[in-house]
């Protein structure tokens, strides 16, 4: 550890019971758990099995933008997470597999080497895990494993690099997905935004308005309470009342999709036939009591990834904090069920407070990430091998192998 | 065990079988007794009108391919015999398209007279023997495989019930709604309706030289080994020695879908090889490489390219090849002898083949589907 980072733990440690002892004051009855602090973001958790190196990066960096890993070879991790759109991609509801849409906002992928639970459902707790699952979701890239595997095993320069950097004689898809998992975590975790140098002492780094807004979302507007730690995120879930997108009522695609993911989440047909939203974290525990909660989504770079809430239901953030100034909304399953969380009530703020919040919210937001997008590889005809004829492949041991597994 | 032990005659009732080892391997003559007899299809009832009706409209839309841009008409289109003959500049198309980001490996076979295939296969479907036997099973095999259409058959139900026209054919047909089921069930029923009508060989209109080329087919040039009964195969795997297409392998597209399809299959060594292993995918034993199943011969007319890998253009290569005994492929055996025939011979058997094809050829009018989805428009007022 540098002795930097021993400070900063310090320094954390310190404030943790600075609002141990304040959190009475902050919230009084009906305040679920202790809320961690507004921290700077330490550096970021590396896998034990998973280090992270330069070239494993620069690998993943490929990966990511390569189409080779979806269905039909037309779309990249890329495509809706866009480093222009935030790494997120712009429309309320993300742009799916061609032929489909999806159901949810798009996230953005800056940071996420920080969460322990990815996607909105929050179904995915490493980002080793979630990729597969985005690029095999048929609703998103449609891959399978082993037309995805084929082609990276087509294309000499993973060949060449898959060797260098896993050892491997051919590429191994399970190695793509920690490939992606570094070249995120390495190269797009953000550093010293302006929230992460104000918190580190350095007290010109917010503006006076951002400071102002910044004790609104600790204080009075409680954002704290689920937006916290040095990810602005508990990982917690809950139902705010979110409103039900209207594309779901407008459109065919988006029907479709829908009904599509209650059957394919296997909820009960009875559910299946009457819901008209999307019940988040039921589909993972199938408790009524949990339809229509969704994991707390980090607030970091929020200011480039406008559409705002599960499925971009708010525009910008004056509509996110109105929508809670005004107590959070309601939905079908707060109806169904009463499960809208207890800690939103109005708050009361003024407009010049309304601003604050949106201003700390948008200096917080740090440096937009733009890199170049490397050259996607492409496919090699395969050298001969023995094994062309019968006869060589006799030679090579192949009947040898075949007899031993007791198939000759 | 079927596939690994069949048997061919067995299911038929056919007494005094002889294995396929001894007759292939005999030098003696021929004799067309001892193989099931061809002859006309056996009449089966036509399929529900209105249900041919649905499954034609299926087989015609694209948005049962995953990222809707083929349908099951792409590669086995109406105007080409149900297969493929042409791509799309009009050249000939040995091996077939696939999904888009993959390419096939092997020649799209007819689908006329599919519903018979159950009847005279013995192992499973495809050139390789890879698919089910069964042809709900294949239809839906076809529809979800990667490399055919990858469609999740969940969102096939999804978009079945998106689109009024299905909505009111369920109903019609199934009094019930939409489901994949309903529309597997459709696209069955469509392609019982593909058979073969006016064929000189089922309507006795046959040449003298047609007779004469059915002679050698069932004497001198041993065709009837495994191009017997009715539906003209005996269902099985052999290895003829067909050539390589080595386009699957010097096209990089062609290449990984190969090897894709084989690693799913657990074929060993996925990466050396550089032939199609055929049958050998599903059966593992090293004497089943480079077998393929024997097709089908009617309506061979409308279907060239021949062979799995469609390496041969017309009929006549196709009997100079045989004439020869076939292909080399050592060390494996060929199941062939060189034939001796004479010219007109050849000439001969071109005829009979000729004759095995409609005299008008089996077709449908393309349907046009349109591909946008309407909203439900009381979405809310209505369940799902």
């Amino acid at each position: 550890m540098k002795p930097t980072e021993k400070i900063l733990n310090l320094l954390m440690l310190v404030a943790c019971a600075g609002l141990a002892a304040g959190a009475a004051i902050v919230l009084a009855a009906g305040d679920p758990d202790v809320d961690p602090p507004l921290a700077p973001l330490p550096a970021v958790p590396e896998p034990p099995d998973n280090p992270i190196t330069k070239a494993k990066a620069e690998l993943g960096a490929m990966l990511f933008f390569d189409p080779k890993l979806t269905g039909d070879a037309s779309l990249s991790c890329g495509d809706c997470h866009d480093p222009k759109q935030g790494w997120a991609f712009a429309d309320p509801i993300s742009r799916g597999y061609p032929g489909t849409v999806h159901w949810r906002n798009s996230q953005t992928v800056v940071n996420t080497g920080f969460l322990g639970k990815l996607f909105w459902q929050g179904n995915s707790n490493s980002l080793e895990k979630q990729a597969p699952t985005a690029n095999k979701g048929a609703v998103a890239g449609n891959g399978e494993d082993d037309v995805m595997e084929a082609r990276l095993r087509q294309t000499p320069e993973y060949i060449k690099r898959f060797k260098e950097v896993f050892g491997t004689s051919q590429p191994n898809l399970g190695h793509a997905w920690m490939a992606i998992a570094t070249f995120e975590r390495a190269m797009l975790t953000q550093k010293d935004t302006p929230l992460d140098r104000y918190l580190k002492g350095d007290k010109s780094a917010l503006s006076a308005k951002a400071v102002e807004g910044m004790n609104l979302f600790t204080g009075k507007a409680n954002c704290i309470e689920c937006h916290n730690g040095p990810m602005l995120t508990d990982e917690k879930y809950y139902n705010t009342g979110v409103s039900r997108p209207v594309e779901f009522e407008e459109t065919g695609m988006n029907q479709i999709t829908f009904r599509w993911e209650n059957y394919a989440k296997g909820v009960h047909e009875k559910k299946y036939r009457e819901w008209k939203d999307d019940a988040g974290l039921y589909y993972t525990t199938k408790r009524d009591k949990d339809a229509g909660k969704f994991r707390t989504p980090p607030l970091r770079y929020v200011a480039f990834t406008a559409p705002y809430m599960h499925a971009g239901q708010l525009f910008t953030l004056e509509e996110v904090v109105d929508f809670y100034n005004d107590g959070g909304g309601t939905n079908e399953f707060t109806e169904r069920y009463g499960n809208k969380t207890p800690i939103l009530q109005p708050l009361g703020l003024s407009d010049g407070e309304k601003e604050s919040i949106v201003a700390f919210l948008e200096e917080l937001s740090g440096e937009e990430i733009i890199m170049p997008i490397p050259k996607v590889p492409e496919y090699g005809v395969m050298p001969d091998v023995p094994g062309l004829t019968q006869a060589q492949a006799k030679r090579i041991g192949l009947e040898t192998y075949l007899s031993s597994r007791g198939q000759q | 065990m079927l596939r690994n032990k069949p048997n061919r005659l067995w299911h038929r009732g056919v007494t005094g079988a002889v294995t396929l080892a001894a007759v292939l391997g005999s030098s003696a003559a021929v004799f067309a007794a001892e193989y099931p007899a061809l002859g006309p299809l056996p009449e089966k009832k036509a399929p529900k009108a209105s249900l041919v009706e649905m499954g034609k409209r299926l087989f015609f839309d694209e948005r049962l391919s995953g990222d809707g841009a083929i349908s099951c008409a792409t590669c086995h289109d109406p105007a080409e015999g149900f297969s493929k003959r042409t791509d799309e500049n009009g050249k000939p198309q040995a091996l077939s398209d696939a999904y888009p980001g993959t390419k096939h490996f092997r020649n799209a076979p007819t689908l006329i007279n599919t519903r018979y295939k159950a009847d005279f296969a013995n192992v499973g479907w495809g050139w390789g023997g890879h698919i089910g036997a069964n042809l709900n099973d294949v239809v839906r095999d076809q529809i979800t495989e990667t490399m055919i259409m990858n469609l999740d058959m969940r969102i096939m139900h999804e978009r079945m019930k998106q689109d009024p026209v299905y909505v009111k054919m369920c109903k019609e047909n199934f009094n019930g709604e939409c489901s994949s089921g309903k529309g597997r069930n459709a696209l069955v029923a469509f392609m019982d309706s593909l058979v073969s009508k006016d064929a000189p060989f089922d309507t006795g209109n046959m040449s003298a030289a047609a007779k004469r080329g059915q002679k050698l087919f069932e004497g001198k040039a041993k065709c009837i080994q495994c191009h017997n009964g009715p539906y003209l195969s005996d269902g099985m795997p052999h290895n003829t020695g067909v050539p390589e297409n080595m386009e699957v392998f010097t096209n990089p597209m062609r290449h990984l879908t190969y090897r894709s399809v084989i690693t799913n299959h657990g074929t060993p060594k996925p990466d050396i090889w550089r032939r199609d292993v055929g049958y050998f995918m599903v059966s593992r034993k090293y004497a089943d490489v480079g077998k393929f199943i024997t097709p089908t011969l009617r309506e061979l007319k409308y279907t060239a390219p021949y062979m799995h890998n469609g390496t041969m253009a017309t009929l006549e290569e196709v009997v100079e090849f045989y004439d020869r005994g076939g292909g080399k492929d050592d060390p494996l055996a060929v199941e062939l002898e060189p034939l001796g025939l004479k010219a007109s011979e050849k000439k001969d058997l071109v005829t009979f083949l000729e004759s095995l094809s409609s005299a008008t050829p089996v077709t449908v009018e393309k349907v046009e589907v349109p591909q946008k989805y309407e909203p439900i428009g009381n979405w809310l007022q209505v369940h799902n």
